[in-house]
């Protein structure tokens, strides 16, 4: 069997913890590609250095060349600009879309079988991007933001109930933002639904915090934002892809019909495998919670209408 | 490093050990009547450190006296159900020497928590945790763990989808009668019903209650021991990192599910104290009642055996 790759472009905080999260699980090699060339090659150098203590043996490189990326069956798009003071919506959406568009422009050519695992925000909006422009059939592009949304969840839900962490699963559909879809009741512990074990107002204020979550860590770094949990959460997915894993997790994926939603990425539960998107999961959800997803939904559509005012894909 | 005492190095006891080196959760010290067997066995499975990446301290003998001041003790001692023997047959085979192993226990690992594998292990449970006087939440038998993680398997398999994310508990009686809360089978977190058809998971609900009977009429003289094993290694590894994970163990009850006196499997918090905390879960007017079937026919076996 060839050795797997992974190929993870932008090497920041998130991309460069992705790469490492994903060097200690021995499951592929590992490029990372920045436009910031001597940063990359020093942290891949770095994250090599630590291999012998760290047990992990794969190849691991930092290049400017994107042509690297050549045969990888994962792609990570982490670029992009975080949004900074004085900058609005808009102004971010247009350089982050240029950005991710000339991504996956590359991709395209150099890595035209890969699955494309969108990581820059607007998330669910990069995704339309990164999908108009590789041309790629929709199981193979995938934005992540419901696993991370969830495993807050499951951490605060944890936390509130002193139980153990991996006992814990969760829901969180929608797009990634403050309309995101908690789901208590499909949230569990070993099984039990925390609507069992906590009462409501615990609940909503878990809900509250996971909805916050990214908002949360800002405002403690002020200058930053979370990647530790961001970048698990992309290691997981490339997992979930590169050992055929079929994840049952929420993601941000295209959606044709399903929850009655029309040419949308949104996060809703897949089932992740060697083919990306392998199944997409259609929930029984109650009134509430749909009105809540479709309200997500909106907020999705109106950034891609924004997007349509001045995108193009080539 | 936390100490694991394990009476008994047959398969149960051996993998037990093998499970918790490459866990590198606690040393090991495996104690059995016929020597050879606990050194070779604990040899063996030191050997294969270096290649398997563990440096856990795994010993054996055959002097009881090595369980002392052990922090966990394991009871993986007595005989498996021979094809087509009772269960009342073979507790009456086994409980003789059970009484035997807690005297050693009580004497020479008074702090430790107990995990009992000797079967039938709802019964043996409940005379262990009588001869050792000890805390009855210290007293644990793997029962619906191993049924449950059975049952996680089987959906896992059935619907493509990774184990890791499949949950489900199986409690009451480790017999046939046993209960499955349904509403607790589910995949991150969505209900199986919802993905599988009913009468599959029907079909699965039946195949792991007939499990045991299945490996042991499979394997005549032997029973299964790779998935016990794994169960007596996830108690371990919760007790020794104080996890507080959920786990259905058999433990003896007092009022909790309406009942008293006798030791069924349970959805309890593990942590460095044992089971923590009986967790009551939402059941059904059908589960209530299996329950409480499943309980009575337990209390017959238990009244037939002691008369």
């Amino acid at each position: 069997m060839p050795r797997r790759k992974v190929s993870i472009i932008g090497a920041g905080n998130v991309g460069a913890t992705a790469a490492y999260y994903v060097a200690e699980k021995v499951i592929a090699d590992i490029v990372m590609v920045d436009v910031v060339e001597g940063m990359t090659q020093a942290k891949a150098l770095d994250f090599l250095h630590a291999g012998p203590m760290r047990r992990y043996d794969v190849s691991i490189r930092g290049t400017g060349d994107f042509s690297e990326i050549t045969e990888s069956d994962v792609v990570v798009i982490t670029a992009g600009l975080p949004r900074k003071t004085g900058m609005d919506r808009m102004d971010l959406l247009k350089v982050n879309a240029e950005i991710v568009k000339s991504a996956s422009k590359k991709i395209a050519q150099h890595a035209p079988n890969s699955t494309v695992i969108v990581v820059s925000n607007p998330l669910d909006v990069m995704c339309h991007v990164a999908f108009r422009t590789t041309g790629f059939a929709v199981h193979r592009v995938v934005g992540m933001a419901g696993i991370l949304d969830s495993t807050r969840f499951r951490y605060f839900a944890a936390r509130e109930l002193g139980c153990a962490l991996t006992d814990v699963h969760a829901m969180v559909l929608g797009g990634h933002g403050d309309q995101m879809v908690p789901l208590p009741r499909f949230t569990t512990v070993a099984g039990i639904p925390i609507t069992e074990l906590l009462d409501k107002s615990a609940i909503d204020r878990m809900v509250d915090r996971t909805r916050k979550g990214g908002a949360e860590i800002v405002e403690y770094l002020k200058t930053g934002s979370a990647y530790y949990a961001p970048a698990a959460s992309v290691a997981e997915m490339v997992e979930a892809i590169i050992t055929d894993r079929k994840t049952l997790a929420p993601c941000a994926c295209y959606l044709r019909g399903e929850y009655g939603i029309e040419d949308l990425f949104i996060g809703v539960p897949v089932l992740l495998g060697r083919n990306g998107i392998e199944r997409i999961i259609e929930l029984d959800l109650e009134k509430e919670e749909l009105d809540q997803l479709k309200e997500s939904a909106n907020a999705v559509r109106k950034g891609v209408e924004d997007l349509d005012t001045f995108f193009s894909v080539r | 490093m936390k100490r694991v005492g394990i009476i008994g190095s047959g398969n149960v006891g051996a993998n037990s050990a093998f499970f918790i080196a490459e866990n590198r959760t606690a040393s090991v010290t495996l104690v059995d009547v016929k020597e050879g067997l606990s050194v070779g066995k604990a040899l063996d499975i030191s050997e294969a450190g270096p290649i398997r990446r563990y440096d856990t301290d795994i010993r054996g003998g055959s002097d009881v006296n090595g369980i002392r001041n052990c922090d966990i003790v394991v009871i993986a001692a007595g005989r498996v159900r021979a094809p087509d023997q009772s269960r009342d047959d073979l507790y009456r085979d086994n409980s003789r020497l059970m009484i035997q192993v807690c005297e050693d226990v009580k004497r020479l690992a008074p702090g430790s928590v107990v995990i009992n594998v000797a079967e039938p292990v709802d019964m043996i449970t409940l005379l262990a945790q009588k001869c050792l006087g000890f805390d009855r939440m210290r007293v644990l038998g793997v029962g619906g763990l191993l049924s449950s993680t059975r049952l996680r398997y089987l959906v896992s398999n059935s619907l493509g989808v990774s184990p890791r994310d499949v949950t489900g508990m199986v409690i009451g009686p480790h017999r046939p009668s046993m209960v499955f809360l349904r509403d607790t089978i589910r995949v991150s977190g969505i209900p199986a019903v919802k993905l599988l058809p009913a009468e599959k998971l029907d079909s699965i609900v039946d195949e792991v209650r007939k499990a045991g009977d299945a490996i042991l009429q499979m394997a005549q003289r032997s029973t299964s021991y790779y998935a016990p094993s794994a169960a007596v290694a996830a108690l371990v590894e919760a007790i020794v990192r104080d996890t507080k994970a959920m786990m259905p163990v058999s433990v003896r009850l007092q009022g909790e599910y309406g009942l008293d006196g006798i030791a069924v499997s349970v959805p309890a918090q593990i942590g460095e104290k044992g089971a923590e905390k009986i967790i009551s879960v939402k059941m059904s007017r059908e589960e209530q009642k299996a329950f409480v079937d499943a309980a009575n026919d337990l209390r017959d076996s238990l009244s037939r055996v002691t008369s």
